[in-house]
């Protein structure tokens, strides 16, 4: 093997900073490519983009992509984060560059945060982005001007096509900070605001000096005329539900044919490791346990990639602010706010990050609202556990209005926890006191065509999230019931084996079915058996047998965990592991009436059960990080568990 | 004269000339919706509550709460 000689690289670290909307992640996915990765601001949960690029032969950076914020005055929890990186002296490690990325296209404002970073006096360049825009709007930037002016580096750029990489990298491989003089003395302001006023004073001069307007601005003309259908207050609403109601047909009917081959593969990768490894408890271990229990989560990927697709693609054309627009008025009354929108669509592909993202409300009351209520949407998480029960209750050919039933009853799942989650935000509208005042100060970007690399590192990124974080705890869960379910307190396997050994020994035995006997009865007796019989009294009334009991009891470390633990009960003991678990299930009677489980009542009961209930162990520890304490999770776990009981006890009282 | 934003309707073209609450003022500012400032009223929706206003080539959604609290003069 070749040896390459061994360089001394000199290390950078670039920071990202500039307003929300001005193509800040455009800038960090374009430099760092596929080598980034997402981490965590110590102490807060806050998501950080970290990634590297090489700037030179010699240099290569480690960049940072921080959350978008207007100014350095934080307004929200999520600008704190930034003021708070930048305020931070003890970050030394490494040599730091900020690099502030303002939209050209509105450079007023963006101006802003640049010249509140030069007077923190840290070394500043600045990337004026989305020259494109300002080239259709006839406008023009005297870059050298600007940059006298402003005594830092300009970089006009469109990181949207890459223009402008090459002299970014330029400028950072040769750059040596220079003080540049203060933009507003610390004695013009004795605070924020009059600073601000200050600021904007000076900057008005700038701007004056180095932006010429020829013409009305395009950009702003196109978006007023789609504006005038998407803010409208009867077409804008029907757009919308269309757009959701589209989304939800396409992630069940496209998804159908990769879920297929995932299905399919890892039946077949199951019976070949069974075969190829040596009998024995470990063959059992990896394929019952592991790989059942993995292969009931991976098959929703597609699912879940799809939905994080839709809502990149409308948060990146800038749709998403316009429905804020749209529903404020009726989330206000509900004591939430048009912001909570975008937490309650992130709910529906994972109540982790959307509870994240609740962080841009500004209002402490209407932040505690949204985050009490987005765990009632439902995630893609209960989209395995949705998705296996109408299979199993509502034939896939049945129709309703020429469109797919089950389609519809899945939407339907959605309504109701967006329903119950309006509900309960009304009532704690009540409980939840405070004085301080509300405001809906929000930016409506331009609209633009979504920038596809920004929407597959976002799709590539959440996915990767979900599939590790639930993968890990699936695996472990797994683990667990397979020997929960594999062993049985004293002799009472044993003398399952004792019992149908006569059977098996007659000559014309049907040696398949009396083995599936044997494994339903070990099942029964194992130790998962015992806990599953033990909490079956309390489940009887919603329907459920002790299998589902199991289930639930092991959904609460998330609820995904529900289809690997149905897959990993019906595989254990099953000497041929060829069909689905669909199939198993819909053949489950109960134990002592001999009728069958999955009956409409019971489907029903189940689907309720799962869209209401706190089952997931990573929403109830990042509502701990979010509110500062256990108060709040624990009253949101026992409402949620309680509304759930008794919805289901209902629905399957009305269907049995 | 001085009037609420508010009390203005769609298509007006008005100046800022003060806003009555601090948090707000540094809210609107830092979005480019600054003193001095001709602001185009663009959309309402129902009840005008909220609102869309134009500051250059800037578009602002504010609640009628907020817009209540803003001073303006109509533009010549």
């Amino acid at each position: 093997m070749e040896k390459k000689a061994f360089k001394v690289e000199d290390k950078l670290r670039l920071v990202l900073v500039g307003n929300p909307n001005s193509g800040k992640s455009t800038l960090f996915n374009s430099l760092t490519g596929l080598n980034q990765r997402i981490g965590n601001f110590p102490g807060v949960t806050v998501e950080k983009k970290i990634g590297s690029v090489r700037i030179n032969e010699k240099v290569v950076a480690e960049v940072i992509d921080l959350p978008g914020t207007y100014s350095l005055s934080p307004r929200s929890e999520d600008e704190r984060v930034t003021f708070d990186y930048l305020n931070d002296s003890t970050r030394t490690d490494l040599p730091e560059l900020i690099v502030v990325v303002a939209d050209a296209s509105n450079l007023k404002r963006n101006l802003l945060l640049a010249t509140q970073l030069i007077d923190s006096e840290q070394p500043t360049i600045l990337v004026l982005n989305m020259m494109d825009v300002v080239e259709r709007n006839k406008q023009n930037i005297d870059i050298d001007k600007l940059q006298k002016r402003l005594g830092i580096p300009v970089i006009p750029m469109n990181a949207r096509l890459g223009k402008g990489t090459r002299e970014l990298k330029s400028i950072i491989g040769n750059y040596q900070y220079k003080k540049a003089n203060k933009f507003i003395e610390d004695h013009e302001s004795k605070d924020a605001l009059e600073n601000t006023i200050n600021r904007f004073e000076k900057i008005k001069g700038i701007i004056a000096d180095t932006l010429t307007k020829i013409g009305e601005s395009r950009t702003a003309v196109i978006t007023r005329k789609i504006d005038s259908v998407f803010t409208h207050p009867i077409w804008g609403f029907s757009i919308f539900l269309f757009i959701l109601f589209l989304i939800f047909q396409a992630i069940f009917s496209w998804s159908s044919y990769p879920m297929e081959w995932i299905e399919g593969g890892f039946l077949v990768l199951g019976n070949w490791l069974a075969e190829t490894l040596p009998q024995g408890v470990l063959n059992d271990l990896l394929v019952d346990g592991v790989l059942a229990g993995l292969g009931g989560i991976i098959i929703f990927i597609p699912q879940i990639a799809m939905l994080f697709m839709f809502i990149a693609i409308l948060e990146d054309t800038g749709y998403l602010s316009r429905v804020s627009f749209l529903t404020d008025a009726l989330l206000k009354r509900f004591g939430l706010n048009g912001r909570s929108i975008i937490p309650l669509l992130g709910g529906a592909a994972c109540a982790v990050p959307a509870i994240m993202s609740a962080r841009t409300i500004a209002n402490k009351k209407e932040r505690l609202l949204t985050i009490f209520v987005t765990p009632l949407i439902s995630c893609s998480a209960r989209i395995p556990v949705y998705t296996l029960l109408i299979a199993l209750v509502i034939p896939a050919d049945k129709q309703f209005l020429s469109f797919n039933l089950q389609g519809i009853v899945m939407m339907g799942l959605y309504l109701l926890g967006f329903v119950a989650a309006m509900v309960t935000a009304f009532i704690m509208k009540y409980v939840v006191k405070s004085e301080e005042r509300s405001h809906f100060v929000m930016e409506l970007p331009i609209y633009r065509t979504p920038r596809w690399s920004n929407v597959a590192m976002t799709i590539l990124n959440k996915t990767k999230l979900f599939l590790f974080e639930a993968g890990k705890i699936i695996i472990a869960v797994s683990i667990v019931l397979w020997v929960l379910s594999s062993y049985g307190p004293g002799d009472e396997m044993a003398n399952v084996d004792a019992k149908y050994k006569s059977e098996l020994a007659e000559s014309n035995a049907d040696v398949t079915a009396i083995n599936e006997k044997i494994a339903t009865d070990k099942l029964e007796v194992s130790y998962a058996g015992h806990i599953g019989k033990f909490i079956e009294p309390a489940i009887r009334p919603l329907g459920f047998d002790w299998k589902i009991g199991i289930s639930i009891i092991t959904s609460f470390a998330a609820r995904e965990v529900f289809v690997g633990t149905m897959a990993t009960l019906y595989t254990v003991g099953n000497e041929e592991n060829t069909e689905g678990i669909k199939a198993k299930m819909q053949r489950a009677t109960f134990s002592d009436t001999g009728e069958k489980v999955y009956t409409r009542a019971t489907g029903y009961s189940v689907l309720i059960f799962y869209a209401f209930a706190l089952q997931c162990m990573a929403t109830v520890a990042i509502v701990v990080k979010e509110t500062g304490g256990w108060k709040w999770p624990i009253i949101q776990l026992v409402y949620m568990g309680a509304l759930a009981y008794f919805s289901s006890l209902l629905i399957y009282q009305i269907f049995s | 004269m001085k009037s609420s934003l508010a009390d203005h309707k769609v298509g007006d073209r008005v100046i800022l000339k003060e806003v009555l609450d601090a948090q707000l003022t540094i809210q609107l500012y830092s979005m480019g919706c600054v003193i001095g400032e001709e602001l185009l009223i663009e959309r309402k929706a129902p009840f005008g509550d909220p609102m869309i206003i134009s500051v250059e080539d800037s578009f602002i959604s504010l609640r009628k709460d907020d817009a209540q609290k803003m001073q303006v003069i109509l533009s010549e």
